[in-house]
């Protein structure tokens, strides 16, 4: 298995030993986070084709690398180990409790009626071990008219929650979400479910059942926009950037053709030192423009005087004028800059590999002072690791043998 | 304050943060019992009136941004730019565990913040830091915001657009409330550390890291030098099996059917075209990518001739995974939205409803929501806590450090 090596002190999810039962990508991802903080992940796929993320990178929405670079399965595999097991088969189900009893956290997302019909729900694996923390992801949620729907990122967690709806403009079609988007950001729920789980049972030697849902998480992203519905308050369509509510949090195109984002927040203290660093301090005496309510009720007026003005420069030009002003100021970034962003560097976001296929990853979002996430290796073949773990859990060589015949292990 | 059997029961959460990513993941904190005070300058944290300074923001009678990402919290008032109130936050952060900052570096130096500054106060407390764009490099000190640093610097709003059209849109707050569990999930860590080495720590994430990592599979493909082609228009889907239609109702249902090759002809029977099954141009999965303008032309006008009640009917009947674009007005009248316990309760006067933390647990259910409270609420009680005089409390005010 993929030692810690780097890190001055044993990884703070070190001697954990983490079930990995899950497919696709929002529960893989919660488990490429323990592992990289130094849990032993172990993902329990059906034998042959395995999880069907492996296929993902077929999928026309993704990206198509060259020479058939499985990314995405580098991504979410990275760090584990891989034991096929066949859970419908009933030798199967002997392997997988004796795995069970030694397991600290197990991640399962089949929809509802898999679980029972494969005895994988809480209450049968409670008795098998109670110190364990089962976490759950679902589509919608554990009761409920939908809870047996599979769910998808882009239909549970973007869709149903409203945040496509909202991310339009006024008369355009809904807003689009990008492969496993939602599915990324509800894995960092995950691990905070798994962590309170944990931390439960370090005060109280009991297990328990941990999770969160897609939908949950989207309403959760979209939540100021959810908690105004709870109230009736609607928002408004958003205007395009030429029709904006506020003229200064919008976008404005440069002379380069790139976006320049403009998110004057607080422009009751930079509304002067914006007119100045713009060369615009005519504008300070403008009767129409003298506070914030003024200068919000005349949007379009103050559009029309700043769009010519940021049609002059290139982006990389106002980048110099903003740059250590307070002026919050961005651009839509494009991705391929975005890896060579040095900033991105520093902020820890990407790292190098030992995987020749995809030298250089994503590391999860959370930064510790004590420690460095794993080195990311090559994930595993389907079963790579299955006898491994067998011998682990005392199987003998013609035992495992044995279970390779009946099909239960891959 | 808190409730004991809650798993964050006991923990001294010191919120000096502003705005939301780093409020709401002190919000999460205090879901789970923790007792978590908030912080604020003289003028308060301006999420207290983001709702009208922001034109994104719905409007409405109640404050209900910061009813959300301020319940639960006590809040103390305290200007940092004087000594004595600074000298009164040591003695907050010595009997506290956790201490979220969100102040630019240039702040936590001037009111000596920095970690190295509060651990020599503190050596067991975790301080949780939250940036817009990382602790080091050449924007460190660059104020970010979830619309810049999430959205726009990861590359996101670019990749969310129709071919030729204008950047997407963010919703308000969306990225900080993701990063929020990001911030959470890396405390957390912190606390398993100090579990087992008895050390505080710092941990932290920043807006730049989290939309990117939302990102992270079109990230992972740029790193290998793979990009996503400009997404057509609906009526030009890449595969029309993963679009987008309207219904007779003005509705927008969405296909998001992975496995096609199972459930191709389950498909034609909710459409009631058995026929397409026998058309040689969709025979299989190549076949319906080479035509998928003719098949989602046909797709367009079938679910345009019935409206979404029909479709959601026919397509569950047929176990096809599908969703409606829900419009943000839907979302409270949803049965499913509260089963999945996204809402919840509260006990807050004119705000009867909110928004649980996405974290669920069986061994514990979350605090019910309390009025946010008003800017300074705390301030005698908290200092009264930490062993302030009557005496000192009137100094500290009359000098104008605390409020």
């Amino acid at each position: 298995m993929n030692q810690p090596s780097e890190a001055p002190e044993p990884l703070p999810l070190a001697g954990l030993m983490v079930l990995d039962v899950s497919s696709f990508i929002a529960g893989p991802a919660a488990a490429v986070t323990l592992a990289d903080f130094g849990a032993d992940v172990i993902k329990i796929e059906p034998p042959g084709e395995g999880d069907p993320h492996r296929q993902n990178y077929r999928s026309p929405n993704y990206p198509r690398a060259e020479k058939q670079v499985n990314f995405p399965w580098q991504l979410d595999g990275r760090l584990k180990r891989s034991l096929a097991l066949d859970l419908k088969n009933e030798s199967a189900r002997a392997v997988f409790k004796r795995l069970v009893g030694r397991a600290d956290v197990m991640i399962v997302n089949f929809p509802t009626p898999a679980r029972e019909r494969l005895n994988l729900r809480w209450e049968d694996i409670e008795p098998i071990n109670p110190r364990l923390v089962y976490c759950s992801l679902t589509g919608y949620g554990e009761s409920g008219p939908d809870r047996d729907r599979p769910g998808f990122d882009v239909s549970a967690y973007f869709g149903r929650s409203g945040i496509l709806d909202a991310a339009r403009y006024e008369g355009g079609p809904p807003g689009l979400s990008l492969p496993a988007q939602g599915d990324r950001a509800t894995a960092m729920t995950l691990v905070a479910a798994i962590l309170l789980g944990l931390r439960r049972r370090d005060r109280t030697g009991k297990g328990g059942w941990v999770g969160t849902s897609l939908y949950a998480n989207g309403v959760w992203a979209n939540g100021t926009s959810a908690a105004g519905a709870l109230v009736g308050a609607r928002l408004p369509p958003r205007q395009s950037p030429d029709k904006p509510r506020n003229a200064l949090t919008n976008l404005y195109r440069t002379r380069d053709d790139r976006w320049l984002q403009l998110l004057m927040v607080r422009d009751d203290r930079l509304w002067a030192p914006f007119c100045r660093l713009i060369g615009r301090e005519d504008l300070l005496a403008d009767p129409r423009f003298a506070d914030r309510e003024e200068r919000k009720s005349r949007a379009a007026e103050l559009f029309k005087e700043l769009a010519p003005i940021f049609a002059l420069r290139t982006y990389a030009e106002w980048e110099r004028v903003f740059a250590g002003t307070g002026i919050p100021f961005g651009v839509i970034e494009r991705l391929g800059d975005v890896v060579e962003d040095e900033q991105a560097r520093h902020a820890g976001i990407f790292s190098d590999t030992t995987n020749p296929e995809v030298p250089r990853t994503v590391n999860n979002p959370i930064r510790l002072g004590f420690a460095t996430p794993r080195t990311a290796g090559p994930p595993p073949s389907v079963g790579q690791h299955s006898a491994e773990i067998l011998r682990e859990l005392a199987y003998s060589d013609a035992e495992i043998a044995a279970l390779k015949k009946t099909g239960a292990l891959g | 304050m808190a409730e004991s059997s809650l798993p964050l029961a006991g923990l001294r959460v010191l919120d000096v943060s502003s705005f939301i990513a780093a409020p709401a993941a002190a919000v999460v904190l205090g879901d789970w019992g923790a007792d978590v005070i908030k912080i604020e300058g003289p003028d308060g944290d301006p999420n207290r009136t983001i709702m009208n300074d922001s034109g994104n923001y719905p409007k409405a009678e109640v404050n209900y941004p910061w009813q959300m990402d301020s319940r639960n919290k006590r809040s103390l008032v305290l200007d940092l730019k004087k000594s004595q109130a600074r000298a009164a936050l040591d003695r907050l952060i010595t009997t506290s565990d956790i201490l979220i900052c969100n102040f630019p570096p240039p702040v936590r130096d001037k009111l000596r913040l920095t970690y190295e500054a509060v651990k020599a106060v503190n050596p067991g407390l975790i301080y949780a830091s939250l940036t817009g764009y990382g602790e080091t490099g050449p924007d460190r000190d660059r104020p970010g915001f979830d619309a810049t640093a999430y959205f726009a610097r990861s590359g996101l709003l670019d990749a969310q657009r129709y071919e030729g059209g204008p950047p997407g849109v963010p919703g308000p707050a969306q990225g900080d409330r993701a990063t929020a569990m990001t911030l959470v999930s890396s405390i957390l860590i912190a606390l398993v550390h100090r579990m087992k080495t008895g050390e505080g720590s710092w941990v932290g994430t920043s807006l730049l890291g989290n939309g990117l990592w939302s990102c992270g599979v079109i990230a992972q493909a740029a790193l290998v030098g793979a990009f996503l082609p400009p997404r057509p228009p609906p009526d030009r889907p890449r595969s029309a099996l993963g679009n987008i239609y309207r219904t007779s109702d003005d509705r927008w249902l969405q296909l998001t059917i992975v496995r096609e090759d199972k459930v191709w002809g389950s498909l034609c029977a909710a459409l009631g075209r058995p026929d397409l099954v026998d058309d040689p141009r969709f025979a299989g999965l190549q076949e319906r990518r080479t035509n998928s303008a003719p098949l989602a032309a046909i797709l367009r006008e079938a679910f345009a001739a019935r409206d979404c009640a029909y479709w959601s009917k026919a397509l569950a009947a047929q176990e096809i995974t599908f969703g409606v674009i829900s419009r943000p007005q839907d979302v409270p009248d949803d049965p499913q939205a509260t089963a999945c316990g996204a809402i919840v309760e509260t006990a807050i006067p004119g705000m009867p409803r909110t928004l649980s933390n996405p974290v669920r647990l069986s061994f514990a259910e979350q605090r019910v929501a309390r009025p946010a409270p008003a800017l300074g609420q705390h301030s005698e009680e908290i200092l009264r806590e930490a062993g302030f005089s009557a005496h000192d409390i009137a100094e500290l005010r009359a000098s104008g450090a605390i409020r």
